[in-house]
């Protein structure tokens, strides 16, 4: 027969104001199998430990019930407590009195009825607990980052530094992402590229780093510490074992496209090395553009080349290789402004462009070389107008977020123009100003010194006449409409995330909200965790958020995957799922629903009556499962049960609650 | 020309036959006659004299399909006489893996109707899964009443509709004809017939029974193809459909059209898990 102690917290008055706690140990005492009852002022200090451990020996109990917060906070606290017992540490259960009870009610008699039932419930299920052991399982020490802008690189170096071996896998044929696209940063100003680059080269020559850049990732197996990752190489028609980057080729390739690194101001060859400062600086071949390749002309860079690095037979290769840990850092995209605003000219005037447009033009290594001026005739522009939230904070046409950066991207964009244009204005429209950072508001205020002029509302239509661009809009503040002539409109468009993020979610089995956002494990205490474990994030994958907050995240979410490849080996939980094969039908749709692919179909040995027969059954990956119980919950037989959360114990809850 | 009740039998014999002749076959499963004119039952036929005893009129009402359950492992085929509904009980019965089609003949007939009152809400009366077919295929009417009945009673209050579902479930007497019919309740071991588990209470009474009849309408909820032989075959009376209709229109209010066992591979809406699932309230 079990012997159950029951532990009610008062917590402080967090509990006690709300809930008769002295009322609920009295119930407890007549709940069947209860063999000592008592509350104590915070059950989770020290005292309030050693008391339970000393009650445990004195009652001789074999399980225990605590009534106090939610099992987030403490129950691992408690577990830890009992390691040091005579009880298992799973022969708990906590009674969530506090956020489920006494902080949601204000009437006591209630409260107090309710913790009570509380009670009741964790007393019928701790009486079905079984006691359960973890296991260890290795870890590899490498880890895996997904996406090369300054979150990943970030992560890469650190975990690196730390002395594990990492690779990042970059879809695009240079790391960087997008911040070394930016001219300067807020709010100190400082040129983007001359912080950025330094950390691309310590990525590339980092002996603990490996860059796979034309890379995606193609399959993803395995779990936390043993992940086996196929990665996809696209072809880049060029031997970059070969190639010194000479660079020659580029300048005889006779095909122009718009560049992507230029955000469509300016042009590049078919044969590229997207930027100057690009790591790898070897060129790769766009075979969308490439008159070899699509046409089977040209074939001027093969000749070129004086180290016969061209091959233009290059193909797609898919390598096999395994990791401990893996951070996604696949960062953002801008909106397309265009589809989302017709009323904004939808793309066909070229002098409204985006921030990330203006970024290039004002840079001294940009298609301009750094001198402002329109792209549709090259003439400096006198009158400017920014439009802030552009499918920001919109409901309707956009996204209902902030996208957190535009305010200060803005602001600093303002200050750039006048600064560069004598004589220029600039208005900026904006919903609200947001700047929440460290010198944040001081730089708006700078701007606001400059001359910026801010109107408060937002743009409702832009045409062209003549030569201007007629910007109508609401003055919020002043209750009246205004108008502005201006020569150039920057859209301050919203960030996206990666448009293929849904798809690496889904390989990696971790999950996105419904903005494609990547979701963290616990918004406020495991913010670079997913629920996958050994999958980590950082960056702006998981949310809009500027250069400081970035690399912040990545610092943690490197020391997340150095905390784990640190170990030889790691703990898993116990409280996983599990198959009763002698039911189960085999019908598979625990497979279905598993998000994290945990369950397979397999075949064993059986009897159907007196015939041996092979049967097909369910069996759950214990270093896969995660315990989230939705086989259990999809299990039409009953046949899955999740360890410490069996369906038999459920049952015995239900039953307590419903006597 | 459509063919004659008396032709299809003919071609039913004479398929059977080619089937059991290939010696890759066990048994074809379809309807022989009993002592009542208006009554024919399920038949069995191994031989091929046997296989003159298989009958084709509007009294072959019970569905075929479910039969091949009886044994999970055969060393040789099953041939199913299979109509519209029996197809799509088997392909019910193939996405939940609890039959191979490589141990099925299916020999199609296209039916225009049985003495079965669900049968004038067929949408199906061609064969969607065969190997051969009997009878040339007719068009496909749309049911428009299909929800009508569910309609009709979500206009009650709910206390109206305990009072009318607690009354009914006073006369179930908890014989799980009603499961051991449908070709969606195909588990190996259903969760009502185990012990010990606090699952299903084993009395009869009214709590039970209806614990029993959520639990049931909810395991076939987004797999029920319709088919009508749970509340055929209830000795009790009970309107069981009215409840796997009810979750089926409220599917298709929520996730669009949708109707079970057709030979696509589209899973059932509750029996899987994409990354649009949205999750926005964890
Ligand atoms: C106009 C503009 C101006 C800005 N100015 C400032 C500023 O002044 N100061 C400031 O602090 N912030 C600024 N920001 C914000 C800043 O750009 C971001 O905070 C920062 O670049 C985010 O870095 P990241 O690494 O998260 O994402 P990204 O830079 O987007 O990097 C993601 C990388 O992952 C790669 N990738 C994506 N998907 C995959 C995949 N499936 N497989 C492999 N690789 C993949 C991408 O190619 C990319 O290289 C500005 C933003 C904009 C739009
Ligand atoms: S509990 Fe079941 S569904 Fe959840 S991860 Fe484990 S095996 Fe998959
Ligand atoms: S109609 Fe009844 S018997 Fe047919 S599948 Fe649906 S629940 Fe089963």
């Amino acid at each position: 027969m079990a012997r159950i102690g029951v532990f009610i917290c008062h917590c402080g008055t967090n509990i006690a104001a709300t809930v008769d706690v002295e009322a609920v140990a009295a119930a407890a005492r007549e709940f069947p199998n209860v063999a000592f009852a008592t509350t104590y002022k915070y059950m989770c200090s020290e005292p309030g430990q050693a008391m339970i451990k000393e009650s445990i020996e004195d009652y001789n109990l074999d399980r225990i019930v605590i009534a106090s917060c939610s099992p987030r906070m403490h129950e691992l606290t408690f577990r830890k407590m009992l390691k040091g017992t005579k009880i298992n540490p799973y022969m708990l259960e906590i009674a969530n009195i506090r956020e489920q009870c006494a902080w949601v009610h204000t009437d006591r008699a209630k409260a107090t009825e309710k913790a009570i039932d509380h009670v009741k419930m964790a007393v019928a299920k701790v009486g079905k607990d079984k006691p359960l052991t973890t296991s260890t399982i290795p870890i590899t020490k490498r880890a895996l980052v997904i996406g090369g802008g300054i979150a990943g690189i970030q992560a890469a170096l650190d975990i690196a530094d730390a002395g594990f071996d990492v690779t990042i896998v970059e879809k695009e044929p240079s790391i960087g992402g997008h911040m070394v696209m930016l001219d300067k940063t807020f709010p100190t100003m400082d040129c983007s590229a001359c912080i950025s680059t330094p950390k691309m080269v310590d990525a590339g020559a980092h002996p603990n780093i490996t860059l796979k850049t034309s890379c995606e990732v193609e399959k993803v197996e395995g779990y936390v510490g043993n992940f086996e990752v196929t990665i996809k190489e696209k072809a880049k028609y060029v031997n970059h074992d070969l190639c010194t980057g000479c660079g020659l080729c580029q300048t005889k390739c006779p095909t122009k496209v718009p560049s992507e690194f230029n955000q469509g101001i300016g042009t590049r060859p078919a044969i590229y090395i997207p930027f100057a400062q690009a790591v790898p600086s070897k060129p790769v071949i766009d075979p969308t553009c490439c008159l070899k390749l699509t046409k089977d002309k040209c074939g001027i860079c093969e000749k070129v080349c004086p180290l016969q690095a061209i091959n233009y037979k290059d193909e797609t290769k898919y390598t096999t290789e395994k990791y401990g840990a893996i951070v996604v850092a696949t960062g953002y995209e801008l909106v397309d402004w265009a589809k989302m605003y017709p009323e904004y000219g939808g793309g066909k005037y070229a002098d409204v462009i985006t921030g990330l447009q203006f970024e290039r033009l004002v840079n001294a290594s940009g298609p301009t070389e750094g001198h402002i001026v329109r792209p549709s005739d090259g003439k400096e522009p006198k009158d400017v107008v920014i439009v802030k939230c552009v499918g920001s904070r919109d409901q309707n046409k956009g996204k209902s977020y902030c996208s957190r950066a535009c305010c200060m991207y803005s602001a600093k964009h303002a200050h750039q123009i006048l600064d560069k244009i004598p004589g220029s204005n600039v208005y900026i429209f904006y919903m609200d100003v947001r700047t929440p950072g460290k010198g944040y508001e001081e730089f708006y205020d700078n701007t606001r010194a400059d001359g910026a002029q801010y109107i408060r509302g937002r743009v409702s239509k832009i045409f062209k006449e003549g030569d201007k661009l007629i910007c109508k809009g609401e003055d919020t503040l002043l209750g009246k409409q205004v108008t502005v002539e201006a020569d150039m409109v920057i859209l301050a468009t919203a960030m996206e995330p990666a448009a293929n993020i849904a798809d690496v979610a889904g390989k990696l089995g971790i999950s996105i909200d419904s903005d494609r956002w990547v979701t963290e494990a616990h918004p406020k205490l495991r913010p670079v965790e997913t629920q996958t474990g050994g999958v980590f994030l950082c960056g702006t994958c998981q949310g809009p958020k500027d250069i400081p907050d970035t690399v912040a995240q990545a610092g943690a979410a490197a020391a997340k995957v150095m905390a784990l490849l640190n170990h030889d080996e790691m703990e898993t939980s116990p409280m996983i799922s599990s198959v009763d094969q002698t039911k189960c039908s085999g019908c598979g749709y625990c497979v279905e629903v598993c998000p994290y692919k945990a369950i397979s179909l397999i075949q064993v040995p059986g009897r159907d009556g007196n015939r041996k027969v092979t049967k097909t059954v369910a069996d759950v990956n214990s270093g896969l499962c995660q315990g989230c119980g939705c086989c259990a919950a999809t299990c039409r037989t009953g046949c899955i049960d999740l360890k410490g959360y069996t369906n038999e114990q459920i049952l015995k809850e239900v039953d307590a609650l419903c006597q | 020309m459509a063919l004659s009740e008396k032709d299809i039998e003919l071609k039913i014999r004479e398929e059977a036959k080619k089937a059991l002749a290939t010696g890759e076959v066990s048994c074809v499963i379809g309807w022989t006659t009993t002592r009542f004119p208006d009554k024919m039952k399920p038949f069995f036929a191994e031989t091929e004299a046997e296989c003159d005893e298989l009958v084709w009129n509007k009294y072959c009402i019970n569905g075929t399909a479910k039969y091949a359950l009886d044994d999970r492992y055969p060393s040789k085929k099953f041939a199913i006489i299979a109509r519209g509904c029996d197809s799509r009980a088997i392909n019910r019965m193939l996405k939940d893996k609890q039959l191979l089609r490589e141990n099925l003949y299916i020999i199609g007939v296209v039916c225009d109707g049985k003495e079965n009152p669900i049968c004038e809400e067929c949408q199906h009366k061609n064969p969607l899964t065969y190997d051969v077919l009997i009878g040339e295929p007719v068009p496909e009417q749309i049911d428009e009443k299909r929800f009508a009945e569910v309609e009709a009673f979500e206009k009650l209050s709910p206390d109206e509709k305990y009072e009318y579902w607690a009354k009914q479930y006073d006369k179930c007497i908890h014989c799980y004809a009603c499961r051991n019919a449908c070709p969606a309740c195909n588990c190996v071991e259903c969760y009502a017939d185990q012990y010990r588990t606090g699952w299903q209470g084993k009395a009869s009474d009214r709590i039970q029974n209806q614990v029993y009849g959520l639990t049931r309408a909810f395991h076939v909820g987004d797999r029920c193809i319709e088919c009508g032989e749970c509340e055929r075959v209830c000795p009790m009376g009970l309107p069981i459909m009215r409840q796997t209709r009810k979750m089926l229109k409220d599917i298709n209010d929520l996730f669009g059209d949708y109707e079970c066992g057709m030979p696509d591979d589209a899973m059932p809406v509750l029996g899987g898990y994409t990354l649009a699932d949205p999750d926005e309230f964890m």
